[in-house]
């Protein structure tokens, strides 16, 4: 009895050792089977972006339609909202297990570049699985960094001035193209004395705000491997920046703060606010009022320093599917019928076919078309300032230390200095 | 420490107990016991596997390779580079690591010692009978619970945010500074609020500290007449010191590593990275912002390292102090 019980036991151990075995050969071999491919020629590709949840019910409509002409390709799919996005991708990219295809912009390219991140699309141009015909605007050359195509626009999208459309009209203020700071000035104080509103969210900390003031003033924020400015050209900004709280004109910045990551145009606390021209239709979802878009204020009465922005498609070169990437890619940017489900959502439609294809019949998407078309006439556009290594970063410090400074956590010199002390290592690393 | 050391003598009778019944009384052959001692041994370690692969796979190897990282620039896409000790030069010359410290420290210095003495407070007023008491014990420690959760720091945001429950309470007696969770100065002080919510862990803790102490000794000191507050503070605390050093320990070593809380109550996903104007960026989250927001992994793990030596040190002065306000019942 005493014998057979130690036999039981060894075979349970046994047993118990040879299971974990198992589990752990299973464990690896699904780790290592994280590629994708399977006997009968079917790809899985893993596609991710930024947004909010709108945005994804777009794309995976545009996914369905893709899935339907490619039926060998699926696509899986991710997304979170933008904080969040490069946390996630820049922890599945270092591991080697980044998405084959993702959302990009141009103030990442660089940096992802350097990072041997980023596959050059070149290659599948030319053995034709993606074509750079018909898009608009010379938008094709958007994604190129030293010679490599690193990204497609899917949209083309430019700086505006948001605005609380009732809210403007009761203190009677019309911008019009051309107006100048000194109008916008005024303009701000009159809708704080009629309307009782703050008249900007804070645009003391909108890097491309500011971009477009020193643009205007024949410098720029980053230049190819640095900061455009002085840091007496900052403290002039901030100077201004501080005057503007003190006096009510721009937002309490306290609560800007707390309603966030609504914007504080929808939550009613000021009139408008500097930011991407199809962020209106975001703001409609999110708000009461009624939004419109009004230009950007000159120094000259003429120069705005707008260009063109775009958010675009980017695939990762440790793909193991360029060709099925590059196709994918190909279908989002040309099928008319990808732009009738996605509207003005990231911007207005980079190619010429998508372009047609969509045309707006709701206000806030007209308006955007319009604000658009409104630029391209006045010819105020100019090429895009460079983003080295790093911008994202600055941006990233720019928008806090000018938020310190609002609620009085710095003064301005010692908010410049701080700016300037965390762009040199961004920059300079 | 008080439950440390009732615990360690008792494992180790289990192991003595359980000792002899493995073994057959008189063995004529020691060899094959040996044999068989061994075989045992591995048997247990076979056992204890999952957990030792785990340990050195998920814990003893990620710190090893941390240690390495704090040494070198990292950040996580080319292979790190050595560059001896300037993670850390740099990190004490950063005026925002600078901040994180002195906001976890406050959080820390104001957080632990109120947390504390609601816990007493209330365990000595639960601690007499009455009725519903199994109630109020469950009611009071249920927070403690739920706190850490992600759910309630999302409440705990709309509760001191503008307009909200807060702002308006205090807007009734005239006091007028906003929501706290805009307020740098005042953020802290959510994140404050919210620890102390959580008093019933320690609570509980005191609870069965209280119940260890010898009635007689109160009854003697009544009829000596003495009054409660002369009972609490001559017999109460030096027989509940072990209880209360252990509690001082823990709750300070927790409240060095709050991250979840003030990451989500300072904004979170979306919204500022720890607070307005870093007014909540306690040392984690700015260790976080290091590491995945501005791709530092190197700097990441020297700031990590600073903490764990720094809670090291903050846990060895408790240690040094308790030989002057703990008490332990000689010969016990």
């Amino acid at each position: 009895m005493h014998q057979d019980k130690n036999v039981e036991r060894r075979t349970v151990l046994k047993a118990a050792g040879a299971s974990l075995a198992v589990a752990g050969l299973g464990a690896t071999a699904t780790a290592c089977g994280g590629g994708s491919g399977s006997g009968d020629g079917t790809v899985t590709i893993r596609y991710a972006w930024w947004g909010a949840e709108d945005r994804a019910e777009r794309i995976k409509k545009t996914i369905a339609l893709f899935e339907k002409k490619y039926p060998k390709i699926k696509v899986k799919t991710d997304f979170q909202v933008y904080p969040d996005f490069w946390k996630k991708f820049n922890t599945q990219a270092s591991g080697g297990n980044p998405p084959d295809v993702f959302q990009n912009a141009i103030g990442f390219l660089r940096k992802y570049d350097a990072k041997n991140v980023l596959l050059d699309l070149n290659a599948q141009v030319e053995a034709g699985n993606l074509s750079l015909d018909g898009f608009r605007a010379g938008l094709e050359k958007f994604g190129e960094v030293d010679g490599k195509l690193l990204g497609i626009p899917v949209g083309s999208n430019s700086m505006a001035l948001v605005i609380d459309k009732p809210v403007y009209t009761k203190s009677g203020v019309k911008p019009e193209q051309g107006w100048t700071w000194d109008d916008f000035d005024a303009a701000m104080k009159k809708i704080r004395d009629k309307a009782g509103r703050a008249g900007d969210s804070g645009m003391y900390g909108v890097m491309y705000l500011y971009d477009l003031y020193l643009r205007q003033n024949g410098k720029a924020f980053f230049t190819e491997d640095g900061l455009g400015f002085t840091e007496a050209d900052l403290k002039e900004w901030w100077t201004k920046a501080e005057k503007g709280i003190k006096q009510g004109i721009y937002a309490d910045p306290k609560k800007v703060a707390q309603t966030k990551p609504k914007s504080a145009v929808a939550a009613e606390l000021a009139a408008g606010e500097f930011t991407w021209d199809n962020f209106t239709v975001r703001y409609t979802s999110e708000g009461k009022s009624e939004y419109g878009l009004a230009p950007i204020p000159t120094t000259d009465g003429k120069k705005t320093g707008q260009y063109l922005g775009s958010l675009m498609l980017s695939a990762s070169r440790r793909t193991q599917h360029p060709k099925e990437v590059a196709q994918f890619i190909n279908f989002m940017v040309h099928e008319p019928e990808v732009a009738k489900i996605m509207g003005y959502d990231r911007g207005v439609p980079a190619t010429q076919a998508q372009y047609d294809a969509f045309k707006p019949t709701d206000p806030v998407n007209k308006a955007i078309a319009e604000y658009e078309e409104s630029l391209v006439a006045a010819g105020v556009l100019e090429p895009i300032t460079p983003h080295p290594n790093g911008a994202d970063i600055c941006e990233a410090g720019f928008m806090r230390i000018a938020e310190e400074l609002a609620l009085g956590k710095r003064s301005v010199d010692d908010a410049v200095k701080q700016f300037f002390t965390e762009s040199k290592t961004a920059l300079g690393s | 420490m008080g439950t440390a050391v009732t615990h360690a003598p008792a494992t180790e009778d289990l192991t003595k107990d359980s000792e002899p019944r493995h073994r057959p009384a008189k063995s004529p052959r020691p060899a094959a016991l040996k044999r068989r001692g061994r075989r045992e041994t591995l048997a247990g370690y076979l056992f204890m596997s999952p957990w030792i692969a785990g340990f050195l796979l998920l814990t003893a190897g990620p710190m090893v390779a941390s240690l390495y990282f704090a040494f070198t620039d990292y950040n996580l896409f080319d292979a790190p580079r050595w560059i001896g000790l300037d993670n850390f030069s740099e990190m004490f010359a950063d005026p925002r690591w600078q901040n994180s410290v002195k906001v976890t420290l406050w959080y820390v210095a104001v957080g632990t010692p109120i947390k504390l003495i609601a816990a007493l407070g209330v365990a000595l007023l639960l601690a007499q009978k009455r009725r519903g008491q199994a109630f109020y014990r469950a009611a009071f420690y249920a927070p403690s619970l739920i706190g850490a959760s992600v759910s309630i720091a999302i409440v705990w945001k709309a509760i001191f945010s503008d307009d909200a429950i807060v702002d308006r309470t205090q807007k009734l007696f005239g006091i007028d500074v906003g929501g706290w969770t805009g307020d740098p100065d005042l953020i802290i002080y959510s994140l404050v609020a919210l620890t102390v919510w959580q008093f019933g862990a320690p609570m509980v803790i005191f609870l069965a500290g209280l119940k260890q102490v010898p009635r007689e000794l109160y009854e003697a000191a009544e009829v000596d007449g003495a009054g409660t507050f002369r009972r609490f503070w001559n017999i109460t605390l030096p027989m509940i010191s072990p209880v209360l050093f252990f509690n001082v320990l823990l709750e300070t070593i927790h409240s060095f590593q709050i991250f979840s809380s003030a990451y989500i109550v300072g904004g979170g996903a979306g919204g500022n990275a720890c607070g307005p104007a870093d007014g909540s960026m306690v040392y984690t989250c700015y260790l976080y912002v290091q590491g995945f927001e501005n791709s530092r992994m190197g700097l990441a793990s020297a700031m990590a390292w600073v903490l764990l030596v720094a809670v090291a040190l903050v846990t060895a002065v408790l240690f040094w102090s308790q030989k002057r306000w703990v008490h332990y019942e000689e010969g016990a």
